[in-house]
């Protein structure tokens, strides 16, 4: 009875979320209360309690979370200074010529920018505010536009330089080392934010292309009205395009660059990151003082709710691991028939079933710190883990009924866009995700290859 | 009840006024960071002091913004049926959640960190860094600070979900923006 005390907890928190009290307290709370009828019963040994204000002076001392508010800074300044939406707008002009020229527009600029903010229902909302209106009138149907909206809304997520991808290579690296020093390797490798960025690219750049693949050979618009227009407009137009099209683009690849070529740490590049973004914002006249507290006080609200979470999961590890529920998962594992190969398709199938109900934050703090170093342990790449983890969400958040991609674009979306058209516009998506992971799964080297040059690891 | 929703509107108050400063060091960390870039790729020169302040700032605005953003509704929810839940529904989520969550997490950071923060302050901790900021017991503070902000805030919400559940027999009001 006493070793299914984390699995009985585990499943409370579940069902304590559905009543919408914010997660991280949520967390806490139920893992409190286990903890206290725990003490009462004896089950329970309170020291280990006792390591929380240490934990939490690690959460305030952890160096490498700092890109966390620069890196949503950067993002939300992009898109209150409707730097973004010009990115589009120009984007749209560039490829107009084209008949599918919008779709693809979209599906770049989410790549593009979504990664900055990393909050799966805020890029989505964004991107539907931004971009279906104008679709729609160009003649894709509501389908074909809210499918490619929720999908390159979602896949910022896996396209570095995102939040997700920072707080999965912390959270990761810290179960890297957990793993091997519980093999009793007292010499660990190491896993970085860098390392999981650079693993990312390769299949986030796949998905890209089959993404445009998918927008130029099926999901075409009906109407051609703007191409006529489009194509009129001669070099003046390719100049202001050019304009609007280069600085934030520039921005994206000086940051990226700079911590792929090794030179910077993730935090000074948000850094910089959010300086240009600023400074894009200032040159174009787009800043105010309203709008830059506007900015501020994003910044502070997103950055509190991130570390809040961590601080609830941290809470509720704590209690969670006083229940032995460390061993508990760990015997599941190494009892589970089929080794690493069906522990992994476990994880990767809990960790989409939670996807329904928890957002890429909570789950990388709350679920990857328990069966990471368990899987670890077993011989797993920690970037290859990293990458289908991010993809498994990023499909999670996309799949009907509860997928959070849908639920919040239901809301910005018009009414004349049916729920119903919208399940089916995601579907090819979705399929393109799984066969990626297929992909990975077979070939693990489209995530550990590029990481290998770069790092020599 | 006046009495009660003076105190909402004082708690309110204040959490505001000090998310609205809390904010504007975000700004600042944009700044410090780049301060580091600069001196340490252009110039050459790291100073461990400005490095640290980074951190500090950093610290700052999560565990001070706490409050600030409970205020504002943004920490996450699981919405899926909290969204459609009416405004009676909603209180009622609210008051119990505070009650039963909220408020045992703030007193367990609160009297947990306690003993760790006195010891700090007893020997004036300073960075182990030389050349650091000789201020670590006052950055352990937060962890004092934190908690009964975020608390107030908590009663302030108990408060007003209490103020909607006693209207909710006539009209259902609106809940209380700040």
């Amino acid at each position: 009875m006493v070793e299914w005390i984390p699995f009985i907890m585990f499943l409370t928190v579940c069902l304590v979320l559905m009543a919408g009290y914010p997660v991280a307290f949520s967390l806490a709370g139920t893992a409190l209360l286990f903890a206290l009828m725990g003490m009462g019963s004896g089950h329970f040994d309170p020291a280990f309690l006792q390591a929380l204000p240490n934990r939490l002076f690690g959460i305030m001392q952890n160096g490498t979370l700092i890109a966390v508010p620069l890196f949503v800074l950067m993002g939300i300044m992009l898109e209150k200074s409707r730097l973004a939406e010009d990115l589009l707008g120009s984007m749209a002009a560039l490829f107009g010529r084209f008949r599918s020229g919008l779709g693809i527009s979209v599906v770049l600029v989410g790549a593009l920018l979504a990664a900055s903010t990393g909050i799966v229902g805020a890029t989505v909302v964004t991107m539907g505010l931004m971009s279906l209106p104008t679709m729609l009138n160009r003649g894709y149907s509501s389908s074909q536009a809210t499918g490619i909206i929720a999908a390159t809304g979602t896949l910022g997520q896996i396209i570095p330089p995102s939040i997700a991808l920072v707080l999965l290579g912390d959270t990761l690296s810290s179960a890297y080392q957990q793993a091997q020093l519980n093999m009793g390797i007292f010499t660990p490798k190491t896993v970085s934010i860098g390392d999981l960025f650079v693993g990312a690219i390769v299949p986030g750049l796949i998905l890209v292309i089959f993404y445009i693949s998918y927008v130029v050979l099926f999901a075409r618009p009906k109407l051609d009205i703007q191409v006529a227009s489009q194509a009129n407009h001669g070099d003046a137009q390719l100049v202001s395009v050019l304009r609007n099209l280069l600085p934030p683009i520039c921005l994206i690849i000086a940051v990226l660059g700079s911590i792929l070529a090794g030179a910077a740490t993730p935090t000074e590049a948000a850094g910089v990151g959010a300086f240009g973004a600023i400074l894009l914002a200032a040159l174009k006249g787009r800043l105010n003082l309203s709008r830059l507290r506007e900015v501020a006080q994003g910044t502070a609200q997103v950055t509190s709710m991130v570390f809040l979470i961590l601080i609830g999961a941290a809470v509720f590890s704590l209690v969670f691991r006083g229940f032995g529920g460390e061993e508990v998962v760990e015997q599941f594992f190494a009892s589970l028939p089929g080794g690493v190969i069906s522990a992994t398709i476990l994880v990767m199938l809990v960790i989409f079933l939670l996807g329904f109900i928890l957002d890429f934050i909570e789950i990388t703090f709350v679920v990857v710190p328990i069966i990471g170093p368990v899987l670890l342990a077993m011989g797993l790449d920690p970037i290859w883990l990293g990458v289908m983890i991010a993809i498994n969400l990023q499909t999670s958040f996309l799949t009907p009924p509860f997928g959070f991609a849908l639920f919040y674009l239901r809301g910005v979306a018009p009414d004349s866009v049916e729920t119903s058209a919208m399940y089916r516009g995601v579907v090819p998506f979705i399929f393109m995700q799984i066969v990626l992971m297929i992909l990975l799964a077979i070939w693990p080297q489209i995530a550990t290859w590029l990481p290998s040059i770069v790092y020599g690891r | 009840m006046i009495v009660l929703s003076k105190i909402a509107q004082r708690i309110n108050q204040f959490t505001h006024r000090v998310g609205q400063v809390i904010s504007w060091l975000t700004l600042l960390l944009v700044f410090l960071v780049m301060t580091v870039v600069i001196s340490r790729y252009l110039l050459g020169i790291g100073s461990i002091a400005i490095q640290e302040s980074v951190s500090y700032v950093h610290a700052i605005i999560f565990m001070l913004g706490l409050a600030f953003t409970l205020q504002r509704g943004g920490h996450v929810r699981v919405d899926i049926f909290y969204r459609e839940f009416s405004v009676h529904r909603k209180a009622l989520v609210d008051l119990i959640g505070a009650m039963l969550f909220l408020l045992p997490f703030c007193g367990l950071i609160l009297f947990g960190s306690w003993d760790y923060v006195m010891a700090s302050w007893s020997i004036k901790e300073t960075s182990s860094e030389t050349g650091g900021i000789a201020a670590v017991y006052l950055l352990k503070t937060l962890m004092i600070i934190m908690p009964i902000t975020l608390a107030l805030q908590g009663i302030a919400h108990i408060i007003e979900s209490i103020l909607v559940l006693n209207n909710a027999h006539g009209k259902s009001s609106s809940k209380g923006e700040s």
